[in-house]
Formats: C-alpha cells, structure tokens, sequence
C-alpha cells in the first residue's frame, strides 16, 4: 500500500490514524464535560 | 559531510524579532493573567486551540523529533508505532485514566511534587524520598538529551563548534530558568507549538514534493533495502519501509527499549504528573486530548516519516545513506537533512532559522520544567528531610505534611537544586556520545515506570492503598532494573564500563537477555511484587 509493503508498517500508520481520530471525537463529545462523576476511585 | 549553515546576519535579524514577540506575548499574558480576579474563570474562558498547541509544545521536544527521528532515519519507519503508543498511552490513557484522577487525588492532598505526591498518598516520607531519588539519578540523562538535541540543530544549522553551541544553549537555559516564569505563558507555549506544527507540515510536504510524490518516495525507500549495512542486516533489519525481523536482536532492542521503554515509560514522568495536577478541570483534559491527538500524529509523524525518507534524498544526491553522509550519528540525520532540502533559497533559510528558533524555544520549555522537577526532588523532597533528621526538630510524618516555615526554607533550597541541576546536565550533555538522545530518553522514561508505575497505578485505583507493597514493589522495580541495565543489557552495560570494571572475567548472558531493555524485565518484577505484598496483607487483615 502507497509503497510500503511490509503490512506492519501501514497497520502501524493506520492505528496512528484511526487513534487521533479517537481523540478528536471524544474531545469533541467531551468538550464541556467536566469528567469528575465519571471517577468513582 | 557537506558544510551547511544559514546566513548570520538573517539569523541575528529573525532571533531578535522572535525574542521581542515572545517578550511581548509575555507581558501580554501576564497583564491578563493579573486583571483576572479569578484566574480559574480565566482559564476556562481561554480559546481550546491555544490550549491544546500549548499542551503540544510543552510536551513534545527535541528529544523526540531529532532524537527519534534520527533513530527512525537509521532503523526504519517502524517507529510509526510509537507514534500510535504515544497517542495511545501518553494523551488517552494518560489524560483520561491518571491524569483526571492526580488532578482530583493531588488537589485533595494538597502535593507539590509527583514525590510529594506518591508520599502524602502512601503517608510515607521513605517513599516521597525515594523516589525523588530515582528522579535526579535517571532525569539528568534525559535533560542532558533534550539539551544535545537543540546543540545539534544549532550545529547545523549555523556551522558553528559543538562546544560553542553547548555554552552558549547553557546561558540561555540559565536565563530561561531564572527569568523564564514572565514568558513562559500559554501565548508563547501556542506560538511555538504553532510553529513547530506548521513547520512540520511544511517539512514534510517539502520532502515528499522533492522525492517526487507520496508512492515514488515510498517505493523508492523500499528498493533501497539492498543498501541496509551489512551488521544491521545480520541484527535483523529488512529495509527502512520494513519492521525488524521478529525475534532478531534489533526486534527486540526496537521493540523493548523504543516501543515499550518510551511508550509506557511516559505515563509516569513526574513532570507530567505534575502538569495534571495544575491543570484547571477535567474538561481542560478532554479539550486538550482534542488537538493534542492531531499534534502528536503531525508533529512526531512526520519526524518518523522524513527521517527514513531522507536515505532516498541522500542516497539520489550524494550516492550515500543517512547515516553514512552524516558521519554514522543518528542525532544528526533531522539537523542535517532540513538544513539540506530548504537550504540555498531565502524562504528556505528563514524556514531553517524560524524552525531552528522554536524547536530552541520548545527545548527550554521542556527543559526548564525538567530542571524544576529535579530542583524540587533535591531541596523539597530530600533535603527538608535530611534537615530535620539532622537538626531532630521534627517526625518524618511532621516533615511530610509540611509547616510554612521549612516550606520557604525549601523552596530556596529547590532554587538552588535547580542550578547545581543545569551545572549537571550541561557535564552530561559535554560528554554524550553520538547516538544517544533516542536512547537516553528510553532510559529514563524505562527507569521511572520500572520503579513508580505500579506504586502510581495503585494509588489512583485503590480503595484502601498499601503502604508496605508500594514500599516494596517501587524498592524491587529499581533494584530490578538497575542489575538489567548495568550488567545484563549489553548496551548500557558497555557504554557505562562498570560491569566490565567489577567483574572483567566474568560471562554474562548473550542474546536475546543482552538486548531486551530493563524495563520490560522491572515492570512486571515492580508489579507482581505489589500484587503479592497487597494481597498477602488483605488477606492477613482479613483473618
């Protein structure tokens, strides 16, 4: 894929993406969520 | 090598017009910081983006873009997945699991310092000292890396002396500690952050147009392999578009120390343990896990993705590998290669010097709070200790829960721990070799979580925390990783001689054991030495 051969490689950049992605959404959700009542501890 | 180097005086003009907008922007900040009567308020109403480039510059530094980047030049673009690990655990699981939980534990205890931290939670004075112990023996390496990074890009950048270099970053470093407090406000943290987001774009763009496109460059990376020197082919190496070999030794030197050592290490640095315990609310977390997951991806990114690419611009222009044009040191593959592709035009040297300027500013940055860190291990959390042991005036107990007047004495002894701190980290940095930022950075990041993870991890989830097991998993975690890394790991054992010096007749185990990092070996020593010792005492108290 796009030159790179080795599939370790390209699921390497692939999870990167798909993580930040992760965090856009949730920081997105999360935008004026305090996050204390999640913590029970 | 070909000698670079920007024009001078376009430096001089560019530096003074960069210092007189960072000073501004402080006494801009400031101002508003003062007018604010509830500066909390302030902090909620301050814009997500300029939080989230200022969490973005403030964590990432020299370190892992020329450190690592130059590791990813040399090995390959495997490091991609630290990338992932950095996303992964330094912001989700750092910003959503711990560092909601330090900001809330922290607050209620009232601590200064990550070993304050760790003591007021355990009630224990072994424990806060102990660990401030493990931070001055492991954070100078890592200062010291942070440090020769920004050396070397000014080497490169303005072909001057290493050693100039280094004197003249070790001024400046001292100003920025004394006097930084005015500017290191969050404008001048988002300025560079901003920048240094930018410019790596730019970077990359750049070097893929210069390569000839997105598949030509990769493609061309991957028909290089032939051109992988021969030792590191027999370690493992299968090209640069290539992960190490499984189970070869450069598998596990790449996955052990720079996967695991950096990508778990970083959830228990004490400097950032620190940073969530200031941060205002859970919510700055969440908004800063927003941007900082885009940051992370483009910032250290397109490090790990240039660096690998540069062997292709090196090898069609020169005939050579990076690491051979740049005379075999990783640490200077980045320096060298931005100087070389933007190089000869004046747009491309205003990029080398505006990039070079705040790569400077986010090392000082990252460095000044590693020096305070280490500043506040030395005066607040050792010596008010010592000083009452000594003088008998207090309990050790009394001594953890603090009293105003050490408290002021201590600060002032933090003030000076930080300056015999920069005295130190400048020895260190005069005497690193060549390919050790990546390595450096490892160490300390692998010695802290060997030792303080599982002790951490417990007293953020635990109901009733363990004193004794803490005590005994953060002893075992250290011991553990010390023994691995001064006479087992065969890098670290040779670069520092003391194995060779104690015992020189002595047979030591080869490979895998000699290149598997301590931390993989202290963590899980650190962790099943806590579950034994909290179990045995649930049980005992259950009887």
């Amino acid at each position: 894929m796009l030159g790179i051969d080795d599939p370790w490689i390209w699921t390497g950049h692939l999870f990167a993406i798909g993580l930040t992605l992760f965090c856009l959404i949730y920081g997105w959700l999360k935008f004026n969520d305090d996050g204390e009542d999640d913590i029970n501890g | 090598m070909v000698d670079a180097g920007v024009n001078m005086a376009l430096f001089a003009v560019v530096a003074v017009g960069y210092l007189a907008l960072t000073i501004a922007l402080g006494i801009y900040g400031y101002r508003k910081t003062l007018r604010n009567e509830d500066f909390m308020v302030g902090g909620r109403k301050i814009n997500p983006v300029i939080l989230a480039l200022s969490y973005g510059a403030t964590f990432l530094s020299t370190a892992a873009i020329i450190g690592f980047g130059g590791v990813s030049g040399q090995l390959g673009m495997g490091t991609i997945w630290l990338v992932a690990l950095n996303i992964l655990v330094g912001l989700i699981i750092a910003f959503i699991v711990f560092g909601k939980r330090t900001r809330r534990i922290g607050k209620r205890l009232n601590a200064l310092t990550f070993p304050d931290f760790l003591g007021r939670a355990f009630n224990s004075p072994f424990i806060q000292v102990f660990s401030a112990a493990i931070i001055l023996m492991g954070m100078p390496i890592y200062s010291a890396a942070v440090l020769l990074g920004g050396v070397n890009f000014v080497v490169a950048s303005l072909d001057i002396d290493r050693n100039v270099a280094l004197f003249g970053l070790a001024i400046i470093v001292t100003l920025y500690v004394t006097y930084g407090g005015i500017i290191a406000v969050m404008y001048n943290d988002a300025l560079q952050g901003g920048i240094m987001f930018l410019g790596m774009l730019i970077l990359l763009a750049v070097t893929y147009i210069e390569l000839g496109g997105v598949v030509e460059a990769h493609q061309a990376l991957t028909n290089l392999s032939p051109q992988v020197p021969q030792p590191l082919s027999d370690a493992g190496m299968r090209g640069w578009t290539a992960f190490p070999a499984f189970g070869s030794p450069l598998w596990y030197t790449f996955v052990t120390t720079f996967l695991l050592g950096v990508g778990i290490g970083a959830l228990a640095q004490p400097q950032l343990a620190v940073r969530y315990m200031t941060a205002e609310s859970g919510r700055s977390l969440n908004r800063a896990l927003m941007v900082g997951g885009i940051f992370i991806l483009v910032v250290v990114g397109t490090a790990y993705t240039v660096g690998p690419l540069s062997n292709v611009y090196f090898f069609n222009t020169y005939g050579e590998t990076s690491m051979q044009y740049v005379g075999q040191n990783a640490d200077m593959i980045i320096p060298v290669f931005v100087n070389e592709i933007f190089g000869g035009s004046l747009f491309g040297e205003l990029f080398i010097v505006l990039f070079l300027l705040t790569l400077l500013c986010a090392a000082m940055s990252t460095l000044s709070s590693l020096l305070h860190t280490m500043g506040a291990s030395a005066g607040y959390d050792i010596w008010r200790h010592v000083r009452a042991n000594r003088s008998g005036s207090h309990t050790a107990e009394e001594v953890l829960h603090g009293h105003d007047k050490d408290l002021v004495r201590s600060m002032r002894a933090a003030r000076i721990g930080t300056m015999v701190m920069i005295v130190v980290t400048v020895i260190v940095t005069y005497y690193m070799p060549a390919n050790i930022i990546a390595r450096s950075t490892a160490v300390f990041m692998g010695l802290t979580a060997a030792a303080l993870l599982p002790a951490y991890t417990h007293v953020l989830f635990a109901k009733e925390p363990d004193t004794r097991a803490a005590k005994w998993s953060i002893v075992a975690g250290t011991v553990t990783w010390l023994f691995w890394g001064l006479f087992i790991q065969a890098n670290n054992a040779n670069q520092i001689g003391l194995r060779d010096a104690l015992f020189p007749a002595a047979t030591w185990p080869g490979v895998p054991y000699s290149v598997i990092d301590p931390l993989v070996i202290g963590l899980p020593v650190s962790t099943v030495v806590l579950l034994a010792f909290f179990l045995y005492g649930r049980r005992k108290g259950g009887l």
